[in-house]
C-alpha cells in the first residue's frame, strides 16, 4: 500500500464519488448530468504540527505523503503522543450498497420518477417551478500509519421541488424536498408532494405580516431539527473549547442547560444524510447524548479534541470532501420524542406561532431560524397563515424555555444545502424531532 | 460539432489556526474540467476533476447529447480575452512567515482573544475556450486572512472577526484597523437614544441576496418577482445604480459568465439613479421572455449554462461618511447572522456583534440588538448611501448606510 514515513503519524482519506444531477425547469430538462470522481486527503502529523494535502491524481498519493513528510519533523516519540495514542485502529470493509446502488439504476428510471412527480404540481398560484433529482454514492478508504485499513460506502438519494408562487401581490418560493438511502425510499411520495404543495398554495394566498413581538412558539419536528442544531448543536462541538478555560467552565459536564423534559442525542449511526460508519479519521460512528434530562452529558469530538479534553471519542471528525482536513462536525442531532399528544400542546397555547417549514437558520450567540411557512395558534387551535422574518432566542436561555415535547416524532433527510462551518460548507447532516413547544421567542 | 472546454485550477497554501498559533499547514492543487458539445441545436456536457484527457471528456460529453438538451443559441466567437489581474509576491513560505508575524502581534498586543481559522494564499485560472475561436482566461493571486475572534472571557462560540482579502497587504493599515477594531471591544458602550439608526453593513449580503433573488429574469417575466411589471419606474432612491459586475479586480472572480459573455466595461446596470432598468438573464431566459440578454449565466463547470443569480455589485454613490452624519453618532455592523426578508420585502436582522461609529473611527462595542426596515425603505427614503470601505477589510470593498428601526 502506502510507505509511511518514520517517526510521524500519516494517514490517507480517498473518496471515490458517483453523483447524478437532473434537472428540470417546468417540464423540460434543463441538465442531465453524471460524475465519477476520485480524490484524496493527506495528512501527516509530528506532534507539534499537522501538514495536509489535498490531490486528484491518485497515483501521486505517495508523493504528497513524502513531501508532506519532509516539510514535518520527525518525532521519536509521536506514538505516545496524546492525539496518536488517541485514534481507534479499525480494519473492515463495509460496503453496504453494493446491491442496491444508485449507480446501478439507470437514468431514464430516475428521470421518469422526477417526471411522476411534476405533474402533481397545481397550476393555481404556481407560476414556475424548477426540480431537481441528486444522488451520491461515495466509497471512503482510511489508511493510517497506526494500521487503520477501512473501506466503507454511504449513499443518498433524492427530489426537490422548488415553487415560485404567486398571488396577486403576494409572492412566494418555497422548495419541497424528500431524501432517503435507497432509490426505493423516494418512491411513491404523491401523499406527501400533494399535502406540500397544497399548504404552500394556500399560504400564499392568505399569510398576512405577523405583528412582530414575543411569542410562545411551537416548531414542526423540522424546525425543531433546526433549533436543535444552531441553538446547541454547534455548543456541543467541542473544538470550540479546546484551550478555553471560560468555555470549559461555561459548559462543564453535569451543568443544568435545558428543561428536565429535553434530551439531545447526536448519532452517527442514524441511516440518512449524517451516516457516518466511521469519521474521516477512521472512528467508528457513536450515539452521544450530549444533553440528557436538561443536565449536559457529553459533547462532539474529533480525535485531536477529545485528547485534548481528556474525553471519549465519538466519531464526529468529518470534511466535506477529499479537499478538506476533517474538523468536529454534528452527524444526526435531534431532541429525543416527549410524552405528550400534539394535539394537547397546542390546546394550551392562548395566543402562539406555529413553525411549520423554515428557509434557513443560523447560530451566534443569538440563534435565528427564517420560517418560510408559519401560522398563528389562537385560544388552542392552529388558525392564519403568517409572514414571518425571523424568530430569533438567546442561545443561552432557550433550551430553558422547552416545556413540552410531543410524542409525534420524526427524523428528515433532505437534498440541497447542509451545515456550513467556516470554510466547510455545506456538510450533510441529518437533524429532526418531535413538536416541541418554546415559552418565548422573539418573532419579526 | 462544436466543442468548449472549461478549466479551473486552484492552488492554496493555508496556514491552519487554533488558538492563536498554526496548527497545520494545508496545500492544495486542485484541477476541475468540463466540456460542452453542440450540434443540432442541441448541448452535451461531461466533467471531470484531475487531468482526463480531453478526448475522454469529448466522447462523454458527445454521449450526453442524447439526453436531448435543446440549446438553440448562437455560441461566443472569434475573441480573445486574456486578464491576469494578479499583484500578488507571496511564496508558500513566505504566507507562513506572515501568517507568524500576525499571529505573534495578535498574541503580544491584543491576548484578551483567541484567533482560529486561516491564513491562506490562494492561485487561481479560469480558462474557457472554444472551436469557434473564443478565448479567455482570468489569472489571479490573493491573500485571505479569515480569523475568527472569540474573547476569553466569553462563553459564546465567537466574538467577532478579523478578515482582509486582497492582492497586496499593507501591513500598516492592516495593522492600523486592526488595532482600532481590537481595541473598541474593551469599550462597552450604549447603543444610542431613538427608534431609528444609521446602520452601515459591511456589503450587505442579506439585501444582495434578495436583490439578486428578485432582479433574476426568469422571476420577473413569470410573476413571482416582487419586480414583476415594474421596469422603467423609479422604484429606489435616485443615487441607486446597481447591477452585473464582473470586474475581477472588484469581484475576484472572472471577467466571463459561464456562456463565455464578456460585459462592455464588464457591467450592466439594472438600476440606474433608482430606476429600474432591466433584470439579468442568460441566453435561454433571454429568448424564451423576450428580455434583453444581460451575460449573467451561471452554472458548473461541468454543467450546462442557467440562470440562478449573479455578481451584483452597488456603485459606490456617496463619498464622505460624517458628511452625511453630521455628528449623529452610527452602527457599524460587524456580525449579523439569520437575517432574511419576507418575499413582500419585510427585513429583520439580530446584530450579534457592532460598534458605535462616528463615521470615521470606532468607538466602543455595543450591546446585542434588533434591526428591521422593508427593501423600499432601505432602498428609498432610509437609504444613507454606498461608500468606498475606508477600513482595511478587503480590497474594493464597500460599505452601505440606511437607517433602520432598531428594537432593543
Amino acid at each position: 500500500m502506502y510507505i509511511f514515513p518514520k517517526h510521524l503519524y500519516t494517514d490517507v482519506r480517498i473518496e471515490e464519488t458517483f453523483e447524478t444531477k437532473l434537472s428540470y425547469k417546468k417540464e423540460v430538462l434543463q441538465e442531465q448530468k453524471v460524475r465519477n470522481n476520485k480524490g484524496a486527503f493527506i495528512r501527516v502529523f509530528d506532534g507539534v504540527r499537522w501538514f495536509y494535502a489535498s490531490t486528484t491524481e491518485l497515483d501521486t498519493i505517495q508523493a504528497q505523503i513524502d513531501r508532506l513528510a519532509s516539510m514535518a519533523t520527525p518525532n521519536k516519540a509521536i506514538d505516545s503522543n496524546a492525539i496518536v495514542k488517541q485514534f481507534e485502529v479499525h480494519k473492515d470493509q463495509l460496503l453496504q450498497y453494493t446491491n442496491q446502488s444508485v449507480s446501478d439504476i439507470d437514468i431514464t428510471v430516475k428521470k421518469n420518477l422526477l417526471e411522476s412527480y411534476l405533474t402533481l404540481i397545481p397550476s393555481e398560484t404556481v407560476v414556475h417551478h424548477s426540480s431537481y433529482y441528486v444522488d451520491n454514492k461515495t466509497i471512503k478508504s482510511i489508511f493510517s500509519s497506526k494500521g487503520t485499513a477501512v473501506t466503507f460506502d454511504k449513499q443518498t438519494c433524492g427530489i426537490r421541488i422548488n415553487l415560485e408562487l404567486a398571488h396577486g401581490d403576494n409572492k412566494d418560493q418555497t422548495s419541497v424536498s424528500k431524501a432517503g438511502i435507497f432509490f426505493d425510499d423516494i418512491l411513491n411520495l404523491n401523499d406527501f408532494f400533494n399535502s406540500e404543495f397544497k399548504k404552500d398554495i394556500e399560504f400564499v394566498k392568505n399569510a398576512i405580516p405577523v405583528e412582530p413581538g414575543q411569542y410562545t412558539v411551537l416548531l414542526s419536528p423540522l424546525a425543531t431539527g433546526v433549533f436543535t442544531h444552531e441553538s446547541f448543536g454547534h455548543k456541543s462541538e467541542s473544538d470550540f473549547m479546546v484551550g478555553d478555560e471560560t468555555m470549559k467552565a461555561e459548559w462543564a459536564i453535569g451543568k443544568n442547560v435545558g428543561t428536565k423534559i429535553l434530551t439531545i442525542i447526536d448519532d452517527g449511526q442514524v441511516r440518512g444524510n449524517g451516516y457516518v460508519p466511521y469519521d474521516d479519521e477512521g472512528t467508528k460512528g457513536k450515539k452521544t447524548y450530549i444533553i440528557t434530562e436538561g443536565k449536559l452529558t457529553g459533547r462532539l469530538h474529533s480525535t485531536g479534541t477529545s485528547a485534548s479534553l481528556e474525553e471519549d471519542l465519538t466519531g464526529n471528525a468529518r470534511a466535506m470532501n477529499f479537499e478538506f482536513e476533517p474538523i468536529v462536525r454534528m452527524t444526526t442531532t435531534y431532541i429525543e420524542k416527549g410524552k405528550r399528544p400534539l394535539a394537547d400542546i397546542i390546546s394550551e397555547i392562548d395566543k402562539g406561532i406555529f413553525v411549520d417549514n423554515i428557509n434557513h437558520g443560523s447560530g451566534m450567540s443569538t440563534f435565528t431560524i427564517a420560517p418560510s411557512r408559519a401560522y398563528m395558534i389562537e385560544n388552542g387551535k392552529i388558525t392564519k397563515p403568517v409572514r414571518i422574518s425571523v424568530i430569533t432566542g438567546n442561545v443561552f436561555e432557550t433550551l430553558g424555555e422547552v416545556d413540552a415535547l410531543s410524542e409525534e416524532f420524526e427524523l428528515l433527510s433532505f437534498v440541497g444545502g447542509g451545515c456550513g462551518k467556516m470554510e466547510q460548507w455545506p456538510l450533510p447532516v441529518g437533524f429532526g424531532g418531535p413538536y416541541t413547544r418554546v415559552r418565548k421567542l422573539t418573532v419579526q | 460539432m462544436k466543442t468548449e472546454f472549461i478549466t479551473l485550477t486552484n492552488k492554496e497554501t493555508a496556514a491552519k489556526i487554533v488558538n492563536s498559533k498554526i496548527d497545520a499547514v494545508r496545500v492544495k492543487d486542485i484541477t476541475k474540467k468540463g466540456v460542452r458539445v453542440y450540434n443540432n441545436g442541441k448541448i452535451g456536457v461531461s466533467g471531470a476533476i484531475g487531468n482526463i484527457p480531453n478526448e475522454t471528456l469529448v466522447q462523454h460529453a458527445t454521449e450526453n447529447l442524447e439526453a436531448d438538451i435543446e440549446y438553440p443559441y448562437e455560441i461566443e466567437s472569434n475573441f480573445i480575452d486574456h486578464r491576469n489581474v494578479s499583484s500578488l509576491k507571496m511564496s508558500s513560505e513566505s504566507l507562513l512567515e506572515t501568517a507568524e508575524e500576525v499571529l505573534l502581534e495578535l498574541r503580544n498586543t491584543h491576548d484578551t482573544f483567541w484567533f482560529s481559522e486561516k491564513i491562506a494564499v490562494n492561485e487561481v485560472t479560469y480558462t474557457y475556450q472554444n472551436s469557434e475561436g473564443l478565448d479567455l482566461i482570468y489569472e489571479d493571486s490573493w491573500i485571505e486572512l479569515g480569523l475568527i475572534l472569540k474573547e476569553k472571557k466569553s462563553a459564546n462560540l465567537f466574538d467577532g472577526f478579523i478578515q482582509y482579502i486582497g492582492r497586496t497587504f499593507d501591513k500598516k493599515r492592516f495593522w492600523d484597523f486592526n488595532h482600532a477594531y481590537l481595541t473598541a471591544y474593551s469599550n462597552q458602550v450604549a447603543l444610542p437614544e431613538g427608534d431609528k439608526l444609521p446602520v452601515f453593513m459591511l456589503e450587505a449580503p442579506e439585501l444582495l441576496g434578495f436583490m439578486n433573488n428578485s432582479l433574476n429574469g426568469e422571476r420577473y417575466a413569470t410573476g413571482s418577482s416582487i419586480f414583476t411589471g415594474k421596469i422603467g419606474e423609479n422604484l429606489f432612491n435616485e443615487k441607486i445604480v446597481l447591477g452585473q459586475n464582473f470586474n475581477p479586480s472588484k469581484t475576484f472572480a472572472p471577467h466571463f459568465d459561464s456562456e463565455g459573455v464578456v460585459l462592455k466595461n464588464d457591467t450592466c446596470h439594472l438600476i440606474e439613479n433608482g430606476k429600474l432598468v432591466r433584470v439579468f438573464t442568460d441566453k435561454k431566459t433571454a429568448n424564451q421572455y423576450k428580455l434583453p440578454h444581460t451575460g449573467a449565466a451561471s452554472g458548473a463547470y461541468d454543467g450546462i449554462p442557467t440562470l440562478t443569480g449573479t455578481r451584483l455589485r452597488f456603485e459606490t454613490d456617496s463619498t464622505s461618511i460624517p458628511a452625511v452624519l453630521k455628528g449623529k453618532p452610527a452602527v457599524l455592523v460587524v456580525a449579523s447572522a439569520g437575517g432574511d426578508f419576507t418575499p413582500e420585502g419585510s427585513f429583520a436582522a439580530p446584530i450579534q456583534v457592532s460598534f458605535l461609529f462616528d463615521g470615521e473611527k470606532i468607538i466602543g462595542k455595543l450591546p446585542e440588538f434588533s434591526i428591521r426596515s422593508h427593501l423600499y425603505k432601505m432602498l428609498g427614503e432610509d437609504y444613507i448611501g454606498t461608500f468606498d470601505n475606508p477600513f482595511y477589510i478587503a480590497e474594493n470593498s464597500q460599505l452601505h448606510g440606511f437607517y433602520m428601526t432598531i428594537s432593543r
